[in-house]
């Protein structure tokens, strides 16, 4: 599903923050990405979901080479990666529901099936009951699964999610990680970036270690 | 292909809802297109004014023909003049009728009245077969040779300088148009940037889950396209405001000189061009300005 070869990352202008890194992950595989901060997990996620491109190397997700797709191509393939961001990437504007829609309205989804998939993904993060609420009146877990619902209303393939249980207690923070789990169980490769050891040995799932120079940890 | 209508309609509600929520600012942007475009309009609208009052004239009379005050027979010779070829029609004023006439319209009738004796000559009036340049002057030559005949005098060369003069204003307001059209592309632009500006997190998130330029796109072309239209129709009020407020001293002036002149607004036929310039206008300029945005926003 993602394959990394030689990849290396330079920001205009700065150091390295990823060095030659080379994994491969399976299709339906659940793996996390870890290391301490600053070590370049939030830059590896988005090399993967082609929101930066690599200064060197080869990227294939999905079957497709990154450096290959044209800018045309970039949405569709977004719309395969569910990708729960850090910062949630909330808009505070619109309803959980409106939210939730987003990435099913920019593929042209519309009428009873938008609702019914909406309403499948708020359930499955247990708000739907609050789907005519805004972002700003949730606590933060709620606000994070918020962004898992949207990642998910897609039912993508890959699943991608960066530090989601960074601003959660430990029960919250197993529920969402379960979350995951359970759509791993489901066939989806997940792909979590987390520093928080209690899961890596909780779940007992592969392990991508970031080192503090950017480069990978030999498993 | 309903759901693709459906989505435009969404998008449109949509559209007007955010400038309904924004009233102030909104009614200024469409303000200020609307004074911008009200002045090519309203010039365009002036042309036409003046150009119909010069086609009114070409009906009259093109030549005044003065015959020799001792002339014996006058009338013959406006019977002969008439049977010219290029001559559409001639009327006789004979000088008891020319003096009848300018005692009744100059308003010197008390000072005529001294006058011992008619120092008005015989005048033919003619009107040309053919108004073409080449055709009027060999007329005038025709006209120079018949006996009797002491002048010729052509309205055409007034009316030729005020064609000359209509199509330099036309080109005036041309030039007019393009810069002012430039100037609502502008306006319209930075409109646009600015809103665009304002929905940054909702365009990265859509970028983020996949939306396509084109869908990003979408709701900004339909604002300014509608600013636009808004825009085009506040001008044509301010240019029928403007044929209102000069109609009356118009109407006035017109009926000094006896004319039954009317000024002209810019009618349905103006309205239409006005918006469809109004929503291209609009459409191109925000397409120029998110296509900048985005180039610049773009993830990757």
């Amino acid at each position: 599903m993602i394959e990394l070869r030689h990849v290396f990352k330079r920001y205009h202008g700065g150091a390295d923050v990823l060095t030659d890194i080379n994994f491969t992950i399976e299709d339906g595989e659940m793996v996390f990405l870890t290391g301490p901060s600053g070590a370049g997990k939030s830059t590896l996620l988005k090399l993967i979901a082609l929101i930066e491109r690599p200064t060197r190397g080869q990227i294939s997700v999905n079957g497709r080479d990154l450096a290959k797709l044209s800018r045309r191509r970039i949405p569709a393939f977004r719309r395969e990666i569910g990708v729960v961001f850090q910062d949630n990437k909330l808009l505070n504007d619109r309803t959980l529901f409106d939210n939730v829609a987003l990435p099913l309205i920019v593929r042209g989804v519309t009428g009873d099936e938008l609702r019914r998939r909406v309403h499948a993904a708020l359930d499955k993060v247990g708000l739907l009951a609050r789907a005519r609420n805004h972002p700003l009146t949730l606590s933060g877990g709620e606000q994070q699964r918020v962004g898992i619902a949207r990642a998910i209303t897609n039912r993508p393939p890959l699943l991608i999610a960066d530090e989601p249980t960074g601003n959660l207690d430990a029960a919250l923070s197993d529920e969402v990680i379960d979350l995951f789990s359970d759509f791993h169980a489901h066939g989806t490769t997940v792909l979590i970036a987390t520093h928080e050891k209690r899961h890596i040995e909780r779940l007992r799932k592969r392990v991508i270690t970031l080192r503090k120079d950017h480069s990978l940890e030999a498993a | 292909m309903s759901g693709y209508l459906s989505r435009h309609a969404q998008v449109l509600l949509a559209t007007l809802g955010d400038m309904l929520r924004e009233p102030v600012a909104s009614a200024l942007a469409i303000a200020v297109i609307g004074i911008t475009l009200a002045l090519p309009a309203g010039l365009f609208t002036a042309l036409a004014n003046v150009q119909r009052l010069s086609t009114g004239w070409q009906r009259s009379a093109a030549f005044s023909v003065y015959l020799h005050r001792q002339t014996p027979a006058p009338r013959q010779i406006a019977t002969a003049i008439g049977r010219l070829p290029g001559v559409k029609s001639v009327a006789y004023v004979s000088p008891a009728a020319g003096l009848a006439l300018f005692r009744r319209l100059s308003g010197f009738g008390p000072a005529l009245a001294t006058l011992h004796s008619n120092p008005l000559p015989p005048v033919v009036l003619v009107t040309p077969r053919r108004e073409t340049p080449s055709a009027l002057a060999q007329l005038t030559h025709a006209l120079q040779r018949v006996p009797g005949v002491a002048s010729v005098q052509s309205d055409l060369h007034w009316l030729e300088r005020l064609q000359a003069g209509l199509a330099l204003g036309r080109r005036l307001a041309l030039l007019l148009t393009a810069l002012l059209g430039l100037a609502v592309l502008l306006i319209l632009g930075n409109t646009i940037r600015v809103a665009v500006m304002n929905r940054a997190t909702e365009i990265e998130v859509i970028q983020l889950v996949g939306g396509t330029d084109r869908f990003i796109r979408r709701p900004f072309l339909y604002a300014g396209a509608l600013q636009g239209i808004l825009g085009a129709l506040a001008a044509f009020v301010i240019v029928e405001i403007a044929v209102l407020i000069l109609d009356g001293p118009v109407r006035h002036l017109a009926d000094l000189y006896g004319s039954p002149y009317r000024l002209q607004g810019l009618g349905l036929h103006g309205l239409l061009w006005l918006v469809l310039g109004g929503g291209a206008l609009g459409w191109t300029g925000s397409r120029l300005a998110v296509a900048r945005e985005l180039r610049r926003r773009r993830l990757a």
